[in-house]
């Protein structure tokens, strides 16, 4: 009897102790990811730019003159200017390469038609290639079609690129019943309304993924930019923030606080579907 | 509302494989046709050809009058039901009803605003298409969901629903367009037992409703058995049985269908059969259990099997045993069964046993057998006591090709004869033997196709009962008190008739010697050529296309329905590249200049008939003629009558 | 075992399969025989003039749109085509000279452009092919006395029946010119003499294998191309392995069933994922920089300031690389380990807790294959993601040369060197030739890894 009593105690410690660590494992966790972000923000209210001034991770002096002199001072680094432009590319190309990947995605992985194994084997390989070293190619082909230092251009190559990375989609789709387009094959439905009214409808969560990935990419990427826009004005937000030195880190921080803060909502609201979409699309190769 | 016929339907995967290996059926109006068989059997992919999912390699389908081989399923006029339901995850089931419809149009007459007929100039009213309106469509699904009684969840989604309720929908979602044919696939594997049981009432009833015809993909026996009019066992892509469900389990064609229905499965044995005067031994392998039988009982069996040596399987189902003491004393046929254990099932047990009393009874071996008895009944394990067999209930299968060996239509008579300077004699009566009929003289056997026998002739017989076996009809003769079958196209009266025999047909062994009949059909190879003519064709000049059998050389004429069927069995490219063989009986020739070349071997005298054996650049053929031939002929042939097999994938076509 | 023999039968099947080719071929090219053996003589004219079969069957429309296609192409082909394709060859042959101001060939350019041309050619051709093949379909259509096609119903199929061909014309086509054209490009550049001295306007010539030749034999590439290359992959296995287990086991962390407030612990790691990367990478190099607030708090401590990632910092510097990498991959692994751990049957638990199994047997037994079953493409793609990963040294420690490596220092990697080499110093051949290399082991590592991997070896079990 008192054997078991033992036991079930013996048992009870245990189980407190295991969620005292886990606990603590997650403060620490919450901890590491969340200071450095705490320290950009906590930068971004320093009242003097400079890094040297800080009091190691935290300014002497706090205030708003980072945020100010982000949209005022604009005749060095045009921040506003910047932000607009990145949008602006951001939002065109994840439009158009959330429909190239989609499109793409459906078609892999609903038609058999005959150059189809090809056409996923070279996807597969060209992957694999270590793609800036191609950024040659891009920037002396924009020079050729004369579309260097315009958003239009790299909206186009990131577009056009966005197709490359169907392969989560298909997994998607591929685990969409097929008697779901057979039954409304039957129903009298042709391919272009079964993709548009049964598949969409039902690939909300891989949509939100890839849609914001199709965002993220253009929104934080520095090569294609850095290479292909040359008027300051034109910039975007990476290339301009990249130009700032270490002492303008508030400028620098404030700056990141405003492009991450889009990014960071997105994510938060939309974690559900990026898990789902992500999950379904990874079971299947 | 439409009779469904498949001819020769064949799907064939790039790799080689036959998933299908023709196919034929007819299924008329109004039939709850099952496809049953395990699974890869090819009955899904069948259904699947027939709803336009599925290319079909080679092959006719016609739904109703029309051919339907290259139709997108949604002009096929037909509805489908999938296993797992297939229903639209993001659609109400109002909607999932009405999708079918809304896609559809209906012919109607022009109106106007107020719904008045619009007339044209000569005052008639203009035909359009239309689509369904609002009104229409919710009395439409609304009528097909109170059959189905989910009329009070058309507002919920799928998800909302039970499995067995999404059947109903899925189901409601078939009927709303009342089409020509349902097809379903495995509706109710998803459903447990109970609900299955259930829901295959209400398919059979929904089938009485709606007058339509039915095809049932199932893997599951029992629901075959119950739901089918007719149904089709299915096995590595070829048909192993058609027939009523009384039939499959009365007359099992084959080893395979005899297993597959009823449970618990039948018992098959190995062992020979012995015939001995009008007894026959039933010889049990690896056991004791011995049997001896009228041979009356076993007359359809061929004999070649009765000899004592050739290995059989013996089948007999569980309830065809007994272990009824009673029933035991008073029957002929009784085996030792060593009991191992049993299983109580309420209103029957079933025990298990072996007939070789080493045997442990639990794996399936060919001396473990099952035995149905009524009641609750308790069996000591070990113990060994008597189990009477049915003898009328036994089915006999070759050990190869599992074939039956006692089918309802026997292939051949066999009898003893003599044959002696031109003779013939069998069952007492003697017949002169044709100038073909070429054997060596002495006692031997006659063996006689049940379709060689004419009802008109020299012998007479008696008929002594007729049989219906799925449309062909069965006669047995007694002739001196012997028995004979014999096809015949109608129900004859029992009593005298007079028979006659088709000589050309006959087999007759004397000693080590026996004739060849004469084949029933000519088979040449050939190829498929279109050649264009310049034709006026309504004062214009024209290339009207023509289509030719290319054999040996000789260019046949072909009519454009050949071509189009050749054209839609092997999906249009292959037809100029594929050689064929092309076959017919040697009645559709004729003799005439431009034919094919073949010279003459034999004249072939069958009395009432003549033929000419030929050689046509190495085939031979046999040529019905009325005239005594010889060298060099022509020979045309009826191309209308040709049946075509590909060659190369092995596909009959025509 | 199975993959010698594998290997052993197809070594064995290579006559036989000699020997079909014929017979191969002659299938293949089946379609073609037949069309040139049966086809009338209007498809003969589509053969001639495209469209033209199309046009005497009266399509009209189909016809036309056949025609302008030729009409355009040639156009092209004449105006600039022809040029660019003789150009590919040639790589120009005017040098330009500002002396005599003579306007010379830019043989860069006129690769980029001869590729282009190539990719015209291929794309002109299959709509001849196109073209030809479907006079026939007309011709056969017409044969068996039925009507041709409807263009408007043709049309109608391009959203039915052949929706991919709709739906896959603009992604083939952007991806042929901004993916295929410039992979295409960079691995014709592997075989010229590119770069260095010889940019435009000095002409450029193919060389063929010179390049690979310099990077494994030539002093100045050698050595640095192998301590690069043994480091690049000591540091793509550990950043994957870091990043994938700790990844695995913050979402087991989180998947427990003691934790409360899941969405809020949750969030931090979403946080970090959420940020661009290039933000992170640069608040970490200011954080680890000389004036930095870590060496702040050394010197009040006392110490004297640490170059993190100064020029001597080669171990210190690779280990934050590893750190700060973690920092921003983790999450992502853990977002995808979350989703799939939602996907087990948690009656696999249920049976290993009533067989007494500990946690830890029941993460090796169950969790672990099943996951990295359906993570391994996964998996590999992480791994050559990190193995060609630019941002994190190029941020923290970019344009920093040491000595004993040519153009590059001691934490970066294979495609940092060619970075520095290609864009900032004009080696582009020898970039090239070096990005063929990474691929080639990339390749080959990533498909071991694959045909070694449970999701490879036992696709069925999990299923």
């Amino acid at each position: 009897m008192n054997k078991t009593k033992a036991k079930v105690a013996k048992a009870k410690t245990k189980k407190i102790l295991n969620v005292l660590i886990t606990y603590c494992i997650l403060i620490v966790v919450a901890f590491i990811f969340f200071f450095p972000c705490l320290w950009l923000i906590l930068a971004s209210f320093s009242k003097s730019g400079s890094i040297y001034s800080f009091d190691g991770f935290f300014p002497t002096e706090y205030g708003f003159d980072a945020f100010k002199s982000l949209f005022t001072d604009t005749v060095m680094y045009n921040y506003p200017k910047w932000f607009l432009n990145t949008l602006f590319i951001a939002v065109m190309s994840c439009i158009l390469g959330t429909i190239f990947t989609i499109l793409t995605a459906y078609c892999m992985s609903r038609f058999r038609f005959k150059s189809r194994k090809a056409m996923m084997k070279t996807t597969l390989i060209l992957g694999m290639f270590p793609s800036f070293m191609g950024t040659i190619a891009v920037y002396l082909m924009m020079t050729q079609f004369n579309l260097i230092n315009q958003h239009w251009g790299l909206i186009l190559i990131y577009s056009a690129q966005a197709p490359m990375g169907y392969m989560v989609q298909k997994g998607f789709f591929d685990t969409i019943p097929y008697s779901i387009d057979e039954a409304a094959r039957i129903d009298g439905a042709s391919n272009f309304t079964v993709f548009v009214k049964f598949i969409l409808p039902m690939s909300k969560p891989i949509l939100v993924y890839t849609a914001l990935t199709a965002f993220t990419w253009p929104w934080s990427d520095f090569i294609l930019p850095k290479m292909l826009l040359v008027d300051k004005d034109l910039y975007t937000v990476a290339v301009g923030l990249m130009s700032l030195g270490e002492t303008e880190f508030a400028r620098f921080a404030a700056g990141s606080i405003f492009i991450a803060i889009p990014i960071i909502i997105l994510y938060f609201c939309l974690v559900k579907y990026m898990i789902n979409g992500m999950a379904a699309g990874a079971v299947k190769e | 509302m439409a009779n469904l016929s498949l001819k020769h339907i064949y799907k064939v995967y790039p790799n080689g494989t036959k998933a299908v290996n023709d196919f034929n059926m007819q299924i008329s109006d109004k039939e709850f046709i099952v496809f049953v068989g395990p699974s890869g059997c090819g009955k899904s992919t069948t259904l699947r050809m027939i709803a336009g999912l599925e290319e079909i390699t080679a092959g006719e389908l016609k739904i109703g009058d029309m051919v339907v081989n290259g139709m997108e399923p949604k002009d096929r006029d037909i509805a489908m039901v999938f296993q797992n339901y297939a229903l639209y995850p993001h659609m109400t089931i109002f909607e999932n009803l009405a999708f079918g419809l809304r896609t559809r149009k209906i012919p109607d007459i022009k109106r106007d605003k107020k719904g008045n007929p619009v007339l044209d100039k000569n005052g008639k009213e203009i035909p359009i298409m239309r689509k369904y309106n609002k009104q229409e469509l919710s009395e439409k699904v609304n009528e097909a969901a109170q059959i189905l009684e989910i009329t009070d969840y058309l507002k919920r989604k799928p998800k909302e629903m039970s499995g067995g309720q999404r059947q109903r929908v899925a189901l409601g979602r078939a009927i709303v367009r009342r089409p020509k044919v349902m097809l379903l696939d495995e509706p109710l594997s998803n459903l447990d037992a109970k609900l299955r049981t259930q829901m295959r009432s209400e398919i059979v009833k929904l089938h009485k409703k709606l007058q339509t015809t039915f095809i049932y993909v199932t893997h599951d026996q029992v629901e075959a058995m119950t739901m089918g009019t007719r149904i089709v066992v299915m096995k590595d892509g070829c048909v192993k049985q058609i027939d009523t469900p009384k039939n499959l389990y009365r007359y099992p064609a084959n080893k395979f269908v005899a297993g597959f229905i009823g449970t618990p499965q039948m018992n098959f044995f190995e062992g020979t059969l012995k015939k001995n005067g009008d007894k026959v031994y039933i010889d049990f392998n690896y056991s004791d259990a011995k049997v001896t039988v009228p041979y009356t009982m076993l007359m359809k069996t061929t004999p070649q099997y009765l000899d004592g040596t050739k290995t059989v399987y013996i089948g007999f189902r569980a309830e065809d045993l007994t272990l009824d003491e009673e029933q035991v004393a008073q029957s002929t046929t009784k085996i030792k069964v060593r009991i191992s254990h049993s299983e109580q099932l309420g209103t029957e047990t079933l025990v298990y046993g072996d007939i070789n009393m080493d045997g442990d009874g639990f794996a399936e071996t060919s001396t473990r057998v099952i035995i149905k008895s009524k009641g609750f009944k308790d069996y000591q394990p070990d113990t060994v006591c008597e189990a009477a067999l049915n003898i009328d209930a036994i089915h006999l299968f070759d050990k190869e090709t599992e074939e039956s060996i006692m089918p309802r239509i026997p292939e051949y008579n066999y009898l003893d004869c003599s044959v002696k300077g031109g003779k013939i004699t069998f069952f007492g009566n003697t017949v002169e033997l044709p100038a073909a009929v070429k054997c060596a003289e002495g006692n031997g056997e006659l063996l006689i196709p049940v379709s060689a026998i004419r009802f008109n002739g020299e012998i007479t017989a008696k008929v002594i009962g007729c049989e219906d076996v799925n449309g062909q009809i069965l006669v047995s003769l007694d002739i001196n008190g012997s028995r004979l079958y014999a096809l015949s196209s109608e129900i004859l009266e029992n009593g005298e008739i007079s028979i006659g025999l088709d000589f050309k047909k006959l087999i007759i062994k004397i000693g080590d010697t026996e004739n060849q009949p004469m084949p029933e059909v000519n088979s040449l190879n050939g190829t498929f050529v279109m050649q264009k003519e310049l034709e006026t064709v309504e004062c214009k000049k024209k290339k009207v296309p023509y289509y030719y059998l290319l054999i040996n050389g000789i260019k046949l004429k072909a009519p454009a329905e050949i071509y189009e069927k050749m054209f839609s069995a092997t999906t249009g490219r292959k037809v100029y590249n594929s050689t064929y063989r092309y076959e017919w009986t040697p009645y559709d020739f004729t003799l005439s200049e431009g034919g094919i070349k073949a010279e003459v071997e034999k004249i072939l005298d069958y009395g009432s008939e003549k033929f000419l054996k030929c050689n046509a650049d190495g085939e031979t053929l046999y040529v019905k003629t009325d005239k005594n031939l010889s060298g060099t002929v022509y020979l045309i042939p009826d191309v209308s009558k040709v049946s075509v097999i590909e060659t190369e994938r092995q596909i009959r076509i025509l | 075992m199975k993959t010698a023999q594998k290997i052993k039968s197809f070594f064995k099947d290579i006559p036989s399969k000699i020997k079909s080719i014929p017979k191969r071929l002659s299938v293949r090219f089946a379609g073609a025989k037949e069309i040139i053996t049966q086809g009338n003589g209007k498809v003969a004219a589509s053969m001639l003039v495209m469209g033209l079969g199309q046009l005497l069957y009266a399509q009209w429309a189909k016809g036309f749109m056949f025609f302008i296609i030729q009409i355009a192409f040639i156009v092209y082909f004449v105006l600039t085509g022809a040029t660019d394709l003789f150009g590919f060859f040639t790589l120009g042959s005017r040098e330009s000279n500002a002396w005599y101001g003579v306007d010379g060939d830019n043989s860069v350019v006129m690769l980029i452009m001869g590729i282009l041309s190539i990719l015209i050619i291929i794309l002109y051709v299959a709509i001849y092919i196109a073209n030809v093949k479907d006079a026939y379909r007309t011709q056969c259509a017409a044969d068996t006395l039925k009507q041709p096609t409807k263009f408007k119903k043709e049309l109608g199929s391009l959203l039915d029946k052949s929706f991919h061909k709709t739906a896959l014309a603009l992604p083939v086509v952007g991806v042929c010119v901004f993916s295929i054209l410039p992979i295409v490009f960079m691995i014709l550049i592997a075989f010229t003499n590119y770069g260095g001295d010889i940019v435009p306007p000095a002409l450029v010539d193919w060389v063929g294998f010179e390049n690979f030749g310099k990077i494994l034999s030539l002093g100045q590439f050698a050595p640095t191309f192998f301590k690069i290359f043994g480091w690049n992959m000591l540091w793509a296995v550990l950043a994957t392995a870091i990043n994938y287990f700790a990844g695995l086991g913050l979402a087991l962390l989180l998947n427990k069933k003691c934790v409360k407030g899941k969405v809020f612990w949750r969030a931090f790691p979403i946080l970090a994922y959420a940020i661009p990367g290039f933000i992170t990478l640069l608040g970490f190099k200011f954080m680890f920089s000389y004036g930095g607030p870590i060496n702040y708090y050394i010197q009040q401590g006392g110490g004297e300031a640490v170059g993190f990632l100064g020029l001597d910092a080669k171990w210190t510097a690779r280990f934050i690389g590893l750190a700060v990498n973690a920092w921003i991959s983790i999450p992502s692994t853990m977002l995808l380990a979350t989703g799939i751990l939602s996907n087990i049957n948690t009656d696999l638990y249920e049976a290993a807790r009533v067989d007494g199994a500990s946690a830890w047997r029941q993460f090796i037994k169950i969790t672990l294959p099943y996951v990295l079953f359906a993570t391994t493409p996964v998996l590999i793609s992480q791994f050559i993601g990190n193995f060609n990963n630019f941002g994190i040294f190029y941020f923290l420690r970019g344009g920093l040369y040491v000595d004993g490596y040519f153009l590059a220092s001691d934490t970066d990697l294979l495609i940092n060197w060619l970075y520095n080499m290609s864009i900032d110093n004009n080696y582009y051949s020898i970039g090239a030739a070096i990005s063929l290399v990474i691929f080639v082991i990339t390749s080959i590592i990533s498909l071991t890894v694959y045909v070694l991997s449970p999701s490879y070896k036992q696709e069925e079990t999990f299923r």
